[in-house]
Parts: structure tokens; C-alpha cells; sequence
């Protein structure tokens, strides 16, 4: 559903991204990890196609994101990590307008949004308007609205940062269920704990470069480290740091 | 249904809620506006009823004049709309946080660049039609026009807010595409320099041999020949103002005929923006967001650029005698922000530029051969121009400084310097930063009018009072009326000092600043102008008086500056952050 090939951005003389090439299949779970600087944001850019790759190219659903971006941008929903939401709008009304820019029909939106308001526990603020929201809420609401028109390719970038645990686990059971329904997420984080509790792959990114990939076994086969993620992640990323400098 | 009609309707939504917000939840800030509003347009109306009456008085020529004004006036506003759309449309199109999400949506990234350059072109023109209502009132009324001119005009306006608007559009669009932002410092600095350099240079006062005898037709003369530029048959300025006249005239096939030729060309104008925007807005965005150094592939563009890192800058900082480490820090932290963001000093750069343009410009009207009396009117005029410049610029730049350290508070407010130090640097910066940029446009003024030492001195001592008193004004209502948001909404608040400017903090310290600066020109008219009222300009009394009026001057100045600061003071140390 998501193939990345020989992806290579550069800003000057850096290389944020160094040819990578990724393959996530349909209903995968896919986790994306890194250091901070390791260039998982700028691949997330170049995923929804917000920049332009140097070299290679990223198909969503078969789309080129650059040469066919609207049939491309239709299959995804996406949450960046500080979403954009309209101050002066409720809840329902951002749902809308959202669902109308995605052509979606009236009564399809008020469906999904009467649900997803209702999943997310956003239908007892949903005659606030969006200014007065907490951090966790306005996060919320972004994953609603990314879920409205029900994408086959989710893409997230550090959404657990300011839930509460009710919040995270709400999100970690839509997200597991999305998934089990055949969309496939993609989810950037630098929390190891849920990558290693959702993801079916991991992948590792260091200095632009995908370092290791694959199941938790075969990462910690690929490391040499027995325990947890972190040292699987600690030790795979040290030692590229290490060859690099 | 159309994108940008839909999101046209979800603005307007918020814009009517952010109406009725103000309404209900400040009285004050709505009334305050309602009257500044009510306020501008009678006295605006007055005063150019005032003077249309005042050149239908010049035998023969007011026609001529009234016409030619009209010339200059349209002329001006599209040369400052262009400016205005383009550095709007700058933060509009690549800077924004609309523009990243809708980028991400399945929407055309021309759909995108169209949303955007009209949401521009409404933010950067709504001000021309609150400044041009009471011009065309007074002249129609002074016209005695029948009421559909006024309809007529209005729908005349809106091809000549598009065209500006467009204009904008695509050098920004072009620029970004094309041009490093480094480069684009460049140019912008190269072409400001180049507008200076050329003024000085071929600008040159004419002469005025024998004026004594025929003055009034030797100014006319002047003001008609140096106003030519603006009747240039190609620019759309001419075409507006034609078509007003001929309407206002009754030629109603002539004021049509300009109208249709401003609707084709911006309707050419629309065309072009959104081809230019449909090849290059995408590109551009992609640009603007790839850090550091790209090749185009032309030589003259890929050598390597660098702009000067303000390094002196920060050693004569460094070297400045008793300054603390902290108040430092601050100093060059504020200088590099605002060198770094080129939206910000390069409306600093059009605002004084302009001012700079016009005191260089003083010989061409050769001012400086007239009598004592008109020249002091001229020195005061300028210091009005001066100053009224400056409240503009302290409010919009000076005055959102606290609200925009909202996100670093937690930093700033823990440190051991304390808000009060960053709240006096503020100070101290924005005057200091005042003082040099308006000292130098006066004592030019004064030294191109030729004026006596003791007015150079006066005008001077008083342009720097104002600079610490608007300034005072500016960071202290800035910090008494923040707008940080509420809750999480401060994280994702509105980082762009333009829409900070806008809520009742901003709006109250530009009327403060203006009635400030109104009083402070009020005395001084008066100290300058009751003696020769009444004593004459060699009365003995005459400095004493003028001495009088600068020390209440400094007075009124002082307390501008202390008086907020201090509430500002007492709040920060209160602050819960």
C-alpha cells in the first residue's frame, strides 16, 4: 500500500533522507523510529507530499504521491504532531468541513462524525468551540478527522504526546482495529513501548538511513540485544553513530 | 463545490463568531473602535472636504489640481497595496499553517495558492476602502455627483484591488521559486538601495530664479511637474482616477471605457497569477521548507551567498560598557530574530524608505527657499509624518514582542534575569532602534529646510522624546494586554504578529500612541505658532515660549513612557506563567 523507492532528500549539502526504500504492506502496522534529526519527519513530508524528493519516489495505493497527488492524498488520512484546527469551529462543524474537502456526501460525514465523535469522546464538547480545547482534546479531534473518510493509509507522527492514559488507550484500540480492517498505519514515534506493542514491523531510521527493519525477533536478532526495544533500538543506533563518526 | 468557496464560507463563519465575540466579551475594545471608525471618516471627510475647498480657491487651475491629486492619491495607494499583498502573501502562501495542512488534503495546490492570494488580497485591501471612503465622499460631494457615482466607484475598485493583489501574487510566488531567500534578502536590500542611491543622485532642485515674484505659479509648476509620473497613461492608478473624474464629470462612455480597461487588464492579471501559481506555488513551497543551500542550475545563482551574520553587531554589543551578561543576551537574541525574519524589517525598510524618499525629496520643492514660517509648518509636518510612522511600526512590531515570547516564558520567566529585565531591554531596544532611524530623518528634514540651529535642536530633542514615549506605550500595553491564548490554545496560538496585533490590546495601543502623538504635535504647533500669532517671530518671548512647550513635551513624554511601564512592571512580577 505504501512503497517507498530509492527516496533521497537532501537540503544543501545535508542529506536528510539517503535512499531509502520501504515497502508497507495492506493492514500493516508499520512503526517508524529514530533519533531526534534522524529525518523520520522529513519522510513524512515527502509520504503526504509536502516536499519534493531529490531523488526517488513514494506510491500510496499504487498513486505516485508527485505525479498523481489528489488520487494519491485521497487514500490517506494524516495527523502531524501539532495538527491545524480551526480555532473558531466546534467539533462537528470542522468534521464537515473536512469531509466536504475529501467530496464526501452530507449524509456519509454526519454518520462518521456522529461515531467518531462518539469513539473519541468528543460528543460531550461538541458545542465548545476548538479554542477552548486541552492538548489531548485537540489531538483527539485530529485523529477524527483524519479517520472521517475512512483512509486506507494512516499516517501519524507522535500522536501519543499529551493524551491521558484513557485517551492513549482509546487510540491505541482504533488504531489496532483500523488495522485489523485493512488500513495500513504508519506511525512515527519516539515512544518504544507503543511501537512495540502495536506494530507487526519496525522500522529504524539513523542519520537519513534505514538501519534495521522488521519484526521485534527479528530486530533484536539484527541487534544482538535480548530485552525490550530500547535496546535493540540503543544498540543499532549507536553503532551506525559509531561507523558514522 | 468549489474548494475556495468553501473555505470562504468556514472563514466567514469565524470571522462573524470572532465579531460576536468581541461584542460580548468587550464592550470597551467595540466601542474603542466603533469610535476610532466613526472618528476617521467624519474628521477624514472634513479634512478633505477641507482641502478640495481649499485648491477650488486657486483661480483657474482647481480642476487641474483636484485631478492631479486624485493622480498622486491612487498612484501612492497601488504602489503601497502592491507592497502590502506581497509581504502578506509571503506569510500566507509559504509560512502558514493552513497552507501545510491543505497541502496534505486532496486538494489542488492551485486551489491552495487561490485561497491564499485572496484571503491576501482582502487582509491587504480592506484598509484602502476605509481610506479612500471619506476622499471620494468629499469630492463628490464637492462635485455635487448624483448618488449612483458612489456605486459606480465602488464597483471600480474592486478590478483595482485585484490587479495589486495579482501583482503581488506572482513576484512572491516567482521569487520563491526561483530566488534563495538568501538571495531574496539580497535583492530586496540591493533594490532599497538602489531606490536611495537613485533618488540622491538624480533627484535635483530646480531653479526657482525670480519665485519671489510669481511663487504661486512657480509651486504649482513645481507640484505638477513633479507629480507627472503619476498621470503615465500605462499606469492602472491613471485609469481609476480617469474614470472617477469622467464620471463625476458626467462622461459616463469615458469613465466606462477606463473601467473596462481596469477589469480586462486585471482579469489578464488573474489569469496570469494563477498560471504562475499552478506552475511554481508547489515548487516554491517545497523550496521554502527544503533548509539550506539548492542549485538552480544557473551559474550566477548557485554561487554561494552569504549575508553578513550581524557579527559586528554582536561584538559592539559585547563591547558596550555596562550592560549585564543577561540584558546582553536579550539584546542579541532580539537583533537576530528580527534580522532573520525578512518579513519583518522589510516593512520596516518600505515604511522608512519611503519617509527616507520623501525628506530627500524636500529640495525638489525647494522648500528650503520659502520663509521661516513655511518651512517650521514643513519641519512640523515631517515630524508628524515621522512620528505617525513610527506608531504604526512600534505597534505592529514593538508591541506584540511579549505575546510572542508566550511560548518561551517558561524559559524567560525562570531565568534569573526575571521578566523585568527582558521587559526593559524591550524598552530600551525598540527606543534605541527609534532614535537612530527618526534622529537621522529629522535632523535631514531640518538640515534640507535649512532651518535655524535652535529648531534643528528643537525638532530633534522631540522626535527622541517620541521614541521612548511611543515605545513605552508599545511594550508596556503589550505586556498589560498579552494575547497568549488560554490552555493548550497557547501552544497552537497564532504565532503571527500581524493577527496578535489585531485583538483590543493592539487596537488600544494604536489609539493611545496616536493621541500621544497628537498631543505632543498639538503643543508644539501651538509653542511655535502663539507667538507669531500674536507677538510675532522676533518677539523676545518667542523662545521662552518654545522652551515652555518642549519641556511639556518632555513632561507629557516622560510620563508615556514611565507610566505604562511601570503597570507592566507590577503585572510581570505577578505573572503565573
Amino acid at each position: 500500500m505504501i512503497q517507498i523507492e530509492q527516496l533521497t532528500k537532501q537540503f544543501g549539502a545535508l542529506v536528510a533522507v539517503d535512499d531509502l526504500s520501504l515497502a508497507v504492506a495492506r493492514g500493516e502496522f508499520f512503526a517508524f523510529l529514530g533519533p531526534n534529526g534522524a529525518g523520520k519527519t522529513t519522510t513524512i513530508k515527502l509520504l503526504t507530499g509536502l516536499l519534493k524528493p531529490t531523488a526517488g519516489r513514494v506510491l500510496i495505493g499504487g498513486h505516485d504521491i508527485q505525479t498523481a497527488p489528489l488520487a494519491a492524498r485521497q487514500l490517506i488520512g494524516y495527523v502531524p504532531d501539532l495538527p491545524f484546527l480551526y480555532e473558531k469551529l466546534r467539533p462537528l462543524e470542522f468534521l464537515e468541513f473536512v469531509g466536504q474537502l475529501y467530496g464526501m456526501d452530507r449524509g456519509a460525514i454526519r454518520h462518521q462524525s456522529g461515531a467518531l465523535l462518539r469513539v473519541f469522546n468528543l460528543d460531550e464538547v461538541q458545542d465548545q468551540l476548538i479554542e477552548t480545547f486541552s492538548h489531548g482534546t485537540r489531538q483527539r479531534l485530529a485523529i477524527a478527522a483524519a479517520l472521517l473518510h475512512d483512509p486506507q493509509v494512516l499516517i501519524i507522527d507522535e500522536l501519543m504526546v499529551g493524551l491521558d492514559p484513557r485517551g492513549t488507550r482509546v487510540m491505541k484500540d482504533v488504531l489496532r482495529q483500523r488495522a485489523r480492517a485493512g488500513t495500513t498505519v504508519f506511525l512515527s514515534t519516539h515512544i518504544l513501548s507503543v511501537a512495540e506493542e502495536l506494530a507487526d514491523r519496525i522500522g529504524i531510521l539513523n542519520r537519513g538511513r534505514l538501519v534495521a527493519v522488521g519484526t521485534m525477533a527479528e530486530l533484536r536478532r539484527a541487534s544482538g540485544a535480548d530485552g525490550a526495544l530500547e535496546d535493540a533500538f540503543l544498540a543499532l543506533t549507536k553503532e551506525k553513530a559509531e561507523a558514522a563518526s | 463545490m468549489n474548494v475556495v468557496w468553501m473555505l470562504l464560507r468556514v472563514h466567514g463563519r469565524m470571522a462573524r463568531r470572532r465579531v460576536a465575540a468581541v461584542r460580548q466579551e468587550s464592550r470597551l475594545m467595540a466601542g474603542v473602535i466603533a469610535v476610532f471608525v466613526a472618528g476617521y471618516w467624519v474628521g477624514g471627510y472634513y479634512g478633505f472636504r477641507a482641502g478640495i475647498d481649499f485648491l477650488a480657491k486657486v483661480p483657474g487651475l482647481q480642476a487641474v489640481l483636484l485631478d492631479r491629486l486624485l493622480y498622486v492619491f491612487f498612484g501612492f495607494l497601488f504602489v503601497m497595496l502592491t507592497f502590502s499583498n506581497m509581504i502578506i502573501g509571503y506569510a500566507a502562501l509559504f509560512q502558514n499553517d493552513e497552507t501545510q495542512w491543505l497541502l496534505t488534503l486532496p486538494v489542488r495546490a492551485v486551489d491552495v495558492f487561490r485561497w491564499k492570494v485572496l484571503e491576501t488580497g482582502i487582509l491587504a485591501s480592506w484598509a484602502f476602502l476605509f481610506l479612500a471612503g471619506p476622499l471620494m465622499l468629499a469630492y463628490g460631494v464637492a462635485r455635487q455627483v448624483p448618488v449612483w457615482f458612489y456605486l459606480k466607484v465602488a464597483v471600480l475598485f474592486v478590478p483595482f484591488v485585484v490587479l495589486p493583489a495579482m501583482l503581488g501574487a506572482v513576484v512572491i510566488v516567482g521569487a520563491t521559486r526561483y530566488l534563495h531567500r538568501q538571495v531574496f534578502k539580497l535583492v530586496v536590500l540591493a533594490l532599497g538601495g538602489l531606490m536611495v542611491a537613485g533618488a540622491v543622485v538624480f533627484v535635483k532642485p530646480y531653479d526657482v530664479a525670480g519665485m519671489e515674484q510669481t511663487q504661486m505659479v512657480a509651486v504649482l509648476n513645481r507640484l505638477l511637474h513633479g507629480s507627472q509620473v503619476a498621470v503615465q497613461p500605462l499606469l492602472p492608478s491613471y485609469w481609476v482616477a480617469s474614470s472617477v473624474i469622467a464620471w463625476s464629470a458626467g462622461w459616463g462612455s469615458r469613465g466606462g471605457f477606463f473601467f473596462l480597461v481596469l477589469l480586462s487588464n486585471a482579469l489578464m492579471a488573474g489569469l496570469v497569477c494563477v498560471t504562475a501559481g499552478r506552475r511554481w506555488f508547489y515548487d516554491g513551497w517545497s523550496r521554502a521548507h527544503s533548509r539550506g543551500e539548492w542549485r538552480s542550475g544557473i551559474p550566477l545563482l548557485d554561487r554561494r551567498v552569504n549575508l553578513p551574520r550581524l557579527a559586528w553587531l554582536d561584538r559592539g554589543i559585547q563591547a558596550l560598557p555596562g550592560l549585564a551578561p543577561a540584558t546582553r543576551a536579550l539584546v542579541v537574541k532580539d537583533l537576530r530574530m528580527f534580522w532573520r525574519d525578512t518579513a519583518q524589517w522589510s516593512q520596516f525598510v518600505i515604511f522608512f524608505g519611503l519617509l527616507g524618499l520623501y525628506v530627500v525629496n524636500l529640495r525638489q520643492v525647494a522648500y528650503d527657499r520659502y520663509d521661516e514660517a513655511w518651512r517650521t509648518f514643513v519641519a512640523v509636518l515631517n515630524l508628524g509624518a515621522a512620528s505617525l510612522t513610527l506608531a504604526t511600526l512600534t505597534t505592529r512590531f514593538v508591541f506584540p514582542q511579549f505575546s510572542m515570547e508566550g511560548r518561551r516564558l517558561w524559559l524567560l520567566g525562570v531565568a534569573p534575569c526575571g521578566l523585568r529585565r527582558v521587559l526593559l531591554e524591550k524598552l530600551w531596544l525598540s527606543s534605541a532602534g527609534a532614535v537612530a532611524i527618526t534622529l537621522t530623518l529629522m535632523v535631514l528634514s531640518c538640515r534640507l529646510l535649512r532651518l535655524p540651529g535652535w529648531q534643528l535642536w528643537l525638532f530633534s530633542g522631540t522626535v527622541v522624546l517620541m521614541s521612548f514615549g511611543l515605545s513605552g506605550i508599545a511594550v508596556g500595553i503589550g505586556a498589560l494586554f498579552p494575547n497568549m491564548g488560554r490552555g493548550a490554545a497557547a501552544l497552537h496560538r497564532e504565532d503571527n504578529p500581524a493577527k496578535i496585533v489585531s485583538g483590543f490590546g493592539g487596537t488600544l495601543c494604536f489609539v493611545v500612541s496616536l493621541c500621544y502623538l497628537l498631543g505632543v504635535i498639538g503643543i508644539e504647533v501651538l509653542a511655535l505658532y502663539a507667538p507669531l500669532h500674536w507677538l510675532g517671530w522676533e518677539a523676545g518671548l518667542r523662545l521662552l515660549l518654545v522652551v515652555a512647550g518642549w519641556l511639556i513635551v518632555a513632561g507629557v513624554s516622560v510620563l508615556a513612557t514611565v507610566v505604562p511601564m511601570r503597570l507592566a512592571l507590577r503585572r510581570v512580577e505577578s505573572l503565573e506563567i
